[in-house]
């Protein structure tokens, strides 16, 4: 069939352009297969499941607590959230107690990982988008959460510390007051980049009006996270569905006007000032106390189903266990933020232009890990 | 084994664990093991009362529903106090013999954010029986806390349908769906929330596991697309009418369906030998 470009007045002919499983604007082993006419988008079609590990298998075959260190390695840039959703579930479950200087240290942990998540977004979507410098500006920042998680818990990346029932460590000595000291630090940098970044013209032009789409699509797609609220629709489960202890702190919940990529890009700005704000709150009001409450050496969940979500870094975080009654899970499922934020992208992309193609997809925001389990 | 049966209820007494309650509550867990998660249930409801009521602000039955509950759980846990004074952790043996009736009789204080989940299913159920007939709903009951309705496959996209322009429900975000094969049938559950009235309900159905087939829900909420693909692909469910059901974790190429209990890995590697 031949078309017509429809910026330019030139025949062309169709083709199929296949971006990935190894492409550096995909995060990871994703697929496109893009059926493009000149520079147009007129197809899309998203190709997963190159990392799929079988997850949600494996851990029909584990005990609670041995699940959770396959969680971390679902949204690798998250592991303290999925920590918590899945212990959060079981704790649910079995109606457990967790013990408030544990309820502390996993809202500390959660919200400093949901910085350094929202920071890698900031760096690695820059960088899809053509500037090289930020990538290795928001790193300083990251090493900084990264160091502290590793004094707290002794890894960098994958934590395995938010247990059933509290969690692994308390902190070391001293550790508060560096998180402390973190905070101040960590509002300038956001001041920093919000001048650098969020006045740049052709940052701007590349990402204002881009990737639209509002309130009614985004329900309707089961769209979660940061990619909801930028439609302008309040929706955070912290705040709409409370857990842990998020209901005593003072917070709010930015939300965007345009439903575009330049408002899911500032609203990660916006939401790590937030989170700093919890963390300060935290830091004041944390106890002392016992870490990790009265659990059973082997967890038993009753049996029955359970459901329940966090608001993770991407979206809506769930696991949804049914159980027999016996020490490991009947079936495990794990609702996955990226997943179902990913399915939007054909449409978006139908009737773009071919560079406004990575722009899109790296405002949705996803993890490969967490998109194939 | 006896050792874990013993861990356990204290586990589930640790919201107050000062209080005398263990020895009663391994009275209990000896007499019978699936009963563990009630001694939980009891202490519940002061604590915990306000996110279930949260979360269906639209219908007063919670609300109407708790103070009698709690009345009772409350009647219960003195009864339990008074007793097992002196040998409270040691010899759950003479605690048992001692008042075996009483243990029994513990158990139905049930919990009233279950009951007021029930509440709010039978309201579903009414209302799918008024429009799709009474022999549309299969089983009301509560998933934990949030209220569970099963339908039958025939009327699955007619209910979800109806109750996402209902303007009593409006669950208008679907968060969850998820397949689960058990030993006769395999079960399909979607978790919808109403971002308007606050209601979070529980809808599923179910389907044979030969030929399993369901009629699909992505013309109501297109969001379900990928997650039936990983139904078809995981658990061989069949969506009728879904737009593109392919295989999406698994490649093209790939037989069975892993998520099955009976999918066995040793057998699948044999056949494609090396072949991956």
């Amino acid at each position: 069939m031949a078309l017509t470009d429809q910026q330019q007045p030139i025949r062309t002919e169709e083709m199929l352009l296949n971006v990935g499983p190894q492409h550096p604007s995909t995060h990871g082993v994703f697929r496109l297969v893009v059926k493009i006419s000149g520079e147009t988008v007129l197809d899309a079609e998203p190709v997963i499941g190159y990392l799929h590990r079988g997850t949600e298998k494996l851990a029909e075959d584990l005990q609670y607590n041995q699940i959770i260190p396959y969680t971390d390695r679902l949204d690798y840039l998250a592991s303290m959230l999925n920590n918590y959703a899945l212990c959060h579930t079981v704790e649910e479950a079995l109606g457990l107690e967790v013990p408030e200087r544990a309820e502390y240290l996993r809202v500390i942990v959660m919200e400093l990982q949901r910085i350094a998540s929202h920071l890698l977004f900031i760096g690695t979507y820059l960088l899809d988008l053509g500037a090289m410098s930020p990538f290795l500006y928001v790193f300083q920042e990251r090493e900084r959460i990264v160091q502290l998680f590793n004094e707290i818990c002794g890894a960098r990346l994958t934590y395995n510390y938010v247990r059933v029932g509290g969690v692994k460590y308390d902190a070391p000595p001293g550790w508060l007051d560096k998180v402390r000291a973190f905070i101040p630090f960590m509002y300038e940098r956001i001041q920093m980049y919000d001048d650098l970044i969020t006045g740049n013209e052709i940052f701007l032009r590349r990402v204002r009006g881009i990737g639209v789409f509002d309130t009614e699509t985004a329900l309707a797609f089961g769209m979660s996270g940061i990619n909801l609220r930028s439609t302008g629709f309040r929706w955070d489960l912290r705040k709409n569905r409370p857990y842990s202890i998020y209901d005593r702190f003072e917070f709010d919940v930015p939300v965007g006007e345009h439903g575009d990529c330049y408002d899911r890009y500032y609203l990660h700005l916006l939401e790590m000032k937030q989170s700093l704000r919890i963390v300060e709150q935290a830091l004041d009001g944390i106890p002392d106390g016992p870490t990790l409450g009265k659990v059973p050496k082997i967890i038993r969940v009753p049996a029955g189903e359970y459901y329940s979500g966090i608001e993770g870094a991407r979206g809506e975080l769930g696991f949804y266990i049914v159980s027999d009654g016996k020490d490991k899970p009947y079936r495990l499922k794990i609702r996955k933020p990226s997943f179902v934020n990913l399915q939007l992208l054909p449409d978006l992309l139908r009737g773009r232009n071919m560079a406004d193609l990575i722009a899109i997809l790296g405002a949705v925001d996803i993890v490969l890990g967490e998109v194939d389990a | 084994m006896s050792k874990e049966t013993q861990d356990r209820p204290n586990a589930s007494a640790v919201p107050s664990s000062a209080s005398a309650p263990p020895s009663g509550e391994k009275a209990d867990a000896e007499a019978k093991a699936v009963a563990d998660e009630k001694p939980a249930a009891d202490e519940k409801p002061a604590a915990d009362e306000k996110p279930a009521a949260d979360e269906k602000p639209a219908d007063g039955k919670p609300a109407a529903a708790t103070p009698a509950q709690e009345k009772s759980a409350e009647e219960a846990k003195p009864a339990a106090a008074a007793k097992p004074a002196p040998s409270a952790g040691t010899k759950p043996a003479a605690a048992a013999a001692a008042r075996p009736a009483p243990a029994k009789k513990a158990p139905p204080p049930p919990d009233p954010r279950v009951e007021a989940a029930k509440a709010v299913a039978e309201q579903i159920r009414d209302v799918i029986a008024a429009s799709l007939g009474q022999e549309a709903v299969e089983e009301v009951g509560a998933a934990h806390h949030t209220p569970m309705v099963r339908v039958r496959r025939e009327s699955w996209v007619e209910t979800v349908d109806l109750l996402k322009r209902h303007d009593d429900w409006k669950l208008n975000y679907l968060e969850l769906m998820a397949g689960t094969d058990y030993p006769n049938y395999i079960e399909v559950v979607v978790y919808i929330q109403s971002t308007a009235l606050g209601h979070f309900v529980c809808l599923k159905t179910r389907t044979p596991r030969e030929n399993a087939e369901i009629p699909s829900l992505v013309s109501v909420h297109p969001g379900v697309n990928w997650e039936e693909r990983e139904i078809y692909d995981l658990l061989g469910v069949t969506f009728t009418g879904h737009p593109d059901l392919r295989r999406i974790m698994m490649w093209d190429g790939f037989e069975g369906h892993p998520l099955r209990k009976d999918y066995n890995v040793w057998a699948a590697k044999e056949d494609t030998d090396g072949t991956d």
